[in-house]
């Protein structure tokens, strides 16, 4: 059985630039990612159990896919992805057995996991590893893991049932409370406590009895201590999480579009949102954390287990909180200039370039000007997640979570290395074109980006954040 | 949970200048999804006032109405309930109860809102509820001189609607509210 990296012929590497089977090529022609949005486009997401389901019919001629199911009996669903990555490419330049390894290390990279994901007692080092090379579709595998990197399941399988029970019991309670408008709740009280007395009430012709209202206690009081004029405010906070969520992933099918599917997966990140916002006046509601929280969302909803997918909506806003435990600092303005601050990291940053790159690094201070203020305030607040192409943004979450010293560690890497990865460029241009390239990051290879990433040199990422 | 804000008898700018600071600081747009009015606005201005507080604004026409295109009578269906609207002068004689209940058969409505009194009332009739909103700005009526500004709120969710009743009394807003339980439902109508 072959591991690792292994040298592949030219043609082969054009066939198969997945991201997770190839190191080490910086293939630029390729819109590695253009398969995966067309099979988003194809209108099958409906059947979340197959994201990347959608063309296998079509596929059914293609020469390798013959050649190898009968073969090596392998799980359609990693034959799929391959097929809808690059079927007409496969035509023209004949797969050969370069095929036959990739699927070999990527199907035992699944077993290793599943293998890893069944245990009793699971080895977060070595789920850490298996993740940091990208964790394969399919099979909810990304969902499991992801869930245990961030400390959402416990590495004992014995006491996922009661975790999550407990945890989805939780969820649903606090939506009770917090996401009822005034009207239910007095609803429910006047119910518990008046029902004989409307009853009574029933058949009474005359003047109506008139209440006194307790103190604020009506719906157009702007008193501070009024559940009604607080349920006012929210709404505010509630319409503007509704335009960002039209605004999410307009390109994918499960996010965007009118379909009772959508609207649905919307109304449920939308109360998410606002229940963070509720439980956080201090932070509230960010334009931006839409967009964090819309992987993890996707990920748990696509998972195979229904159980799983039906309560993605309270797993992923646990999730969430946890996610943005390390970084809600950056959200909050007041502390842009303190050590814990947008404006700490983003010099964090500069100072690993500058290490790394020092060239680079005077080039962009010094000589453009391009602070890391323009551009990489998006990179570091919404975790990379309006750079790159979803899939991507899948891949690259995946060594961000599974990093042991943090994500916001990991997360400095990444920037930097996408900064080196565009160094010839960044070196020709000038403060204008450095700052367009950079404010739309180029597509590039992910698995070269990653590698970059993680063979930084640490010394001056000092953060002693894990999650 | 729908909140609708029944109003009339404004008399502007024949009786009144406005409405009192205290009402106007309490409606602000954004909470309200309907307005009835029952009539007398008396100018466009206050129609184009109602219109900035919530764009779903119903009116009848009362004998001082400078639009002569208001209907008299109104019925609409929210959520639940259907709502009759009515001036009232019509309706002789002027706040009798069984009058405006046969006024309320005849629309097939189980709120009925109407007001020409310029006084608040609230009636439980035949399983139906009768409403007047009083006058908003506080004017004289044909009736009487002694007028407190009075307005209503109504939350209506599902089969039960909260009357809150607000008034200015010596100055000060006393708010007030009512329960009211639908005992079946009714079918949707468009209306």
């Amino acid at each position: 059985m072959l591991k690792g990296k292994f040298k592949l012929p030219d043609k082969a590497r054009r066939v198969f630039p997945l991201g997770s089977l190839i190191a080490g090529l910086d293939d630029k022609g390729e819109d590695e990612s253009g398969g995966y949005d067309l099979v988003f486009q194809s209108g099958e997401e409906l059947e979340f159990i197959q994201p990347n389901g959608a063309e296998v019919a079509k596929e059914s001629d293609y020469e390798f896919q013959c050649e190898f199911d009968d073969d090596f009996g392998i799980n359609d669903k990693m034959m799929d992805k391959e097929d809808a990555k690059a079927p007409k490419r496969s035509l023209k330049d004949g797969p050969g057995q370069v095929s036959v390894m990739e699927v070999i290390a990527a199907d035992e990279k699944r077993s290793d996991l599943e293998h890893e994901l069944s245990q009793r007692e699971i080895n977060l080092e070595k789920l850490r590893r298996i993740a940091n090379t990208g964790i394969p579709e399919g099979g909810g595998l990304r969902a499991a893991t992801w869930k245990l990197l961030l400390g959402y399941l416990s590495p004992s399988r014995d006491l996922w049932e009661k975790e999550l029970t407990g945890n989805r019991q939780k969820y649903a309670k606090l939506k009770e409370e917090l996401l009822c408008s005034p009207s239910e709740v007095n609803r429910v009280n006047d119910d518990a406590l008046n029902s004989d007395e409307l009853n009574v009430e029933g058949d009474v012709a005359g003047p109506l009895k008139r209440h006194g209202v307790s103190h604020e206690d009506h719906p157009l009081s702007v008193g501070k201590s009024s559940a009604w004029h607080q349920y006012f405010q929210h709404t505010e906070i509630a319409d503007q999480i509704d335009r960002d969520l039209q605004r999410t992933h307009p390109n994918i099918k499960f996010f965007s579009g009118d379909s009772s599917f959508s609207r649905k997966k919307r109304d449920a990140m939308r109360n998410i949102l606002l229940l963070f916002a509720k439980l956080n006046p201090a932070i509230r509601y960010v334009q931006g954390m839409n967009e964090v929280l819309a992987p993890i969302f996707y990920v748990f909803s696509t998972d195979t287990d229904q159980q799983n997918a039906a309560n993605a909506e309270a797993d992923s806003f646990s999730c969430f909180v946890r996610l943005l435990s390390d970084s809600v600092d950056h959200f909050c303005q007041q502390l842009d200039n303190s050590p814990v601050g947008i404006l700490s990291t983003l010099s964090r940053l500069m100072d690993l370039l500058k290490a790394n790159d020092e060239e680079l690094w005077r080039h962009l201070e010094s000589t453009t000007k391009v602070k890391p203020q323009f551009y990489a305030f998006r990179w570091i607040t919404l975790l990379l997640t309006q750079e790159f192409k979803f899939q991507s943004i899948l891949r690259i979450w995946d060594l961000l979570l599974s990093n042991p010293s943090g994500v916001q560690d990991m997360l400095l890497r990444i920037c930097c290395a996408m900064l080196l990865c565009v160094k010839s460029r960044l070196l020709s241009g000038d403060f204008v074109a450095n700052l367009r390239l950079l404010q739309h990051y180029p597509d590039i290879n992910i698995e070269h980006l990653l590698q970059v990433a993680q063979d930084l040199s640490p010394d001056t990422v000092s953060c002693p954040l894990s999650l | 949970m729908v909140l609708v804000l029944a109003l009339g008898d404004l008399h502007i700018p024949h009786r009144a200048a406005d409405l009192p600071a205290k009402f106007k600081s309490m409606l602000v747009p954004g909470k309200i999804q309907h307005i009835i009015c029952t009539g007398n606005l008396c100018i466009k201005e206050v129609h184009d006032y109602l219109k900035t507080l919530c764009p779903d604004l119903h009116i009848t026409r009362g004998e001082y109405d400078e639009e002569m295109r208001y209907p008299e009578t109104k019925t609409l269906t929210i959520g639940q309930f259907k709502l009759g609207l009515c001036h009232g002068h019509q309706v002789i004689p002027w706040g009798n109860l069984d009058s405006l209940a046969m006024l309320q058969r005849q629309l097939d409505v189980d709120i009925l809102v109407t007001g020409h009194t310029h006084q608040f009332t609230a009636y439980k009739h035949e399983g139906g509820v009768v409403i007047n909103p009083g006058s908003a700005t506080g004017a004289y009526s044909s009736i009487t001189y002694d007028v407190n500004p009075s307005f209503v709120l109504m939350d209506v969710d599902g089969l039960r609607v909260v009357v809150y009743v607000y008034e200015l009394i010596d100055g000060e807003v006393k708010v007030d509210k009512i329960d009211f339980k639908k005992t079946t439902t009714t079918t949707h109508s468009a209306h």
